[in-house]
């Protein structure tokens, strides 16, 4: 959280996970590009440019699935949503390396003609109406676009200037990238590769991505969280006995619209599941020092009121609440955000 | 783990305690899993064969009858240690060029004296050349061009390359990953090579030409990289072998 904007808010986990990740990345690099000449057969026969080309592109590929199984990994175990923190790094980094892939490939198969190297990758092949042969390098143009718009709007002023709907709907272009990504190497080198460990290792990723997404969505459907059951403008959410102190309870109230009924200090206040910075799930976030805190990023809201605390001005809608017997009832119409709530204190024996 | 027991982790915060040896294992598992992944993709490239330019031979200068079409090739009748007399070599300008460009075509069976690099993938050889007299000196002595000798027509399989990458000038300089590359170096009008699967005449590699006899027809660059089935009809100039290629009896196939 900042109340102002600068490049990268750095802490102590930051630096961490972004040295995991680049760590990561040196040694695929260092090991493909300077390690595996020396045990391959081919020693010195494949040329560099293409050599490194390959290395930097299989690499974008590699650094890219990782990216699309954090998001299904942290919804069927939440221990791996630490990974999602400083996930725009990672795929800031992305962007870098697939450039670097793209830069030796038009420096070597795109130059050396009297065409303008730019040109020449847009006419060179323009076999459109083949799939064997088909210009396979407009995926990867695509891709690599799509990934400099992400890169380019990944800071928070963007998420707050396009708002979080807007920006999120943006940032779906991420799956987009991938199928281009998985298009580009599908039609193009996988078309020529004898080998077969290239294949499992590109397939493999691909269809881990897929199932991992599969899987999240068949539990999501499965646990997913209930409809509130609606009586007027009051719905009941669940029953107060349910509650546990520090923790919300989720219903969905219409369409995509979900509450998160938080026990705090005995008693009961609703705010919105959507948090103010990137929608994040806030009722499966917890209330630490007195505020809830978002799983995803850290943004906190005093839950009575859907203020984050100064002099940070992020706000959430907030309900108000009542009980009836054990049932803990939300009004439907959000109060606008930012507005207090007095909290419902839990009836005693619950 | 139930997920209210689940450490909860903050950003800002310090990992909590519960968290650090799960973390510590997923970023454990995170590096080693991108090492071993450079390693095996790295190693399971193909081996793109022994193929790229012979410096080690040195500057090569020959002399001979210049035939400018379909490709400029040269007839050596005065040879060098690399390129003996007899042999009919392809000639490529440096990158992705013609040589003819900027030359005249009165250089038509005139004899030459070209002088360059050999880019070598087995039999297959391809001299580039320098620009200007460097590379080529044209006499006003008129030489004799051999005449071509028709071997009928054949059914052949094979791709479609760009003769200087084919020959190293790129390695691997084949296949569908590089097929934009080829049509950019064909488009530069550098000779077009087919590399049969099985020998004919006794030879695997083939200059092509159109159906006409001039150059290969730009509907055949659909056809580049991929693995094709052609009726051709074959005439041999000098000792080159020349398919006279046309994409209407040209078919893909698996």
């Amino acid at each position: 959280m900042s109340v102002k904007y600068i490049p990268v808010q750095w802490n102590p986990n930051k630096w961490k996970y972004n040295a995991v990740m680049l760590i990561g990345v040196f040694a695929y690099l260092w090991l493909f590009i300077e390690w595996t000449p020396a045990i391959m057969s081919n020693d010195g026969r494949i040329n560099g440019q293409i050599h490194n080309a390959r290395a930097f592109g299989s690499c974008a590929f590699l650094m890219l699935t990782v990216i699309l199984c954090i998001g299904p990994l942290a919804r069927l175990d939440k221990r791996f949503l630490p990974l999602l923190y400083n996930r725009r790094h990672f795929g800031v980094m992305t962007l870098f390396v697939a450039i670097t892939h793209a830069g030796y490939i038009i420096n070597w198969y795109f130059s050396f003609s009297a065409s303008n190297k730019y040109e020449a990758l847009l006419f060179a092949n323009t076999s459109y109406g083949q799939l064997s042969g088909f210009p396979f390098e407009v995926f990867g143009i695509f891709a690599v676009l799509c990934l400099a718009l992400l890169a380019a709007t990944s800071h928070d002023f963007w998420m707050k200037f396009l708002t979080p709907r807007i920006w999120k709907r943006i940032h779906y272009l991420v799956y987009f990238a991938y199928i281009s990504v998985v298009a580009h190497v599908g039609l193009g080198i996988l078309q020529d590769q004898q080998d077969k460990i290239f294949i499992v290792v590109f397939i493999g990723g691909a269809l881990t991505v897929a199932a991992l997404h599969i899987l999240a969505a068949l539990q999501e459907r499965r646990s997913g969280d209930p409809d509130a059951l609606s009586s007027g403008e009051w719905v009941a959410i669940c029953h107060a006995s349910e509650l546990r102190e520090g923790y919300a309870k989720v219903a969905r109230l219409s369409g995509e619209e979900r509450v998160a009924v938080f026990l705090q200090d005995g008693k009961i206040s609703a705010i919105s599941n959507a948090c103010a910075h990137q929608n994040g799930p806030l009722g499966e976030g917890r209330i630490l020092d007195c505020l809830v805190t978002c799983p995803w990023h850290g943004f906190q809201y005093d839950v009575r009121s859907g203020r984050s605390p100064a002099p940070f001005t992020e706000k959430v809608p907030t309900y108000q609440v009542k009980l009836a017997g054990d049932q803990v009832l939300v009004n439907a119409n959000a109060n606008p955000p930012g507005t207090f709530v007095e909290p419902v204190p839990l009836p005693s024996g619950a | 783990m139930a997920e209210k027991d689940t450490p909860y982790f903050v950003g800002f915060l310090p990992i909590p305690a519960g968290l650090k040896l799960f973390l510590l294992v997923v970023s454990l598992s995170l590096i080693t899993g991108f090492a071993a992944g450079g390693i095996l993709v790295g190693i399971s490239q193909d081996d793109p064969g022994q193929a790229g330019f012979r410096f080690d031979h040195g500057r090569q200068t020959v002399t001979g009858v210049f035939e400018s079409h379909p490709y400029p090739m040269l007839h050596i009748t005065m040879g060098s240690e690399h390129l003996p007399t007899g042999k009919t070599i392809m000639v490529s300008g440096q990158g992705k060029t013609n040589i003819m460009r900027g030359r005249s075509d009165e250089l038509d069976g005139k004899i030459v004296e070209i002088s360059g690099v050999i880019v070598q993938r087995g039999d297959l050889k391809m001299l580039q050349i320098a620009g200007g007299r460097r590379g080529l000196k044209p006499t006003e002595e008129d030489g004799v061009v051999p005449v071509a000798e028709d071997l009928g027509t054949w059914r052949v399989k094979g791709e479609i390359c760009d003769g200087k990458c084919l020959a190293g000038a790129m390695n691997p300089g084949r296949g569908i990953a590089h097929k934009a590359c080829a049509n950019l170096c064909l488009i530069g009008e550098i000779p077009p090579v087919f590399v049969s699967t099985k020998p004919i005449e006794g030879e695997e590699y083939f200059l092509i030409a159109g159906p006409d006899g001039k150059e290969m027809t730009q509907d055949t660059y659909n056809y580049v990289g991929q693995f094709v089935e052609a009726e051709t009809r074959i005439e041999r100039r000098g000792n080159l072998l020349v398919m006279r290629m046309d994409p209407a009896k040209m078919q893909v196939t698996p």
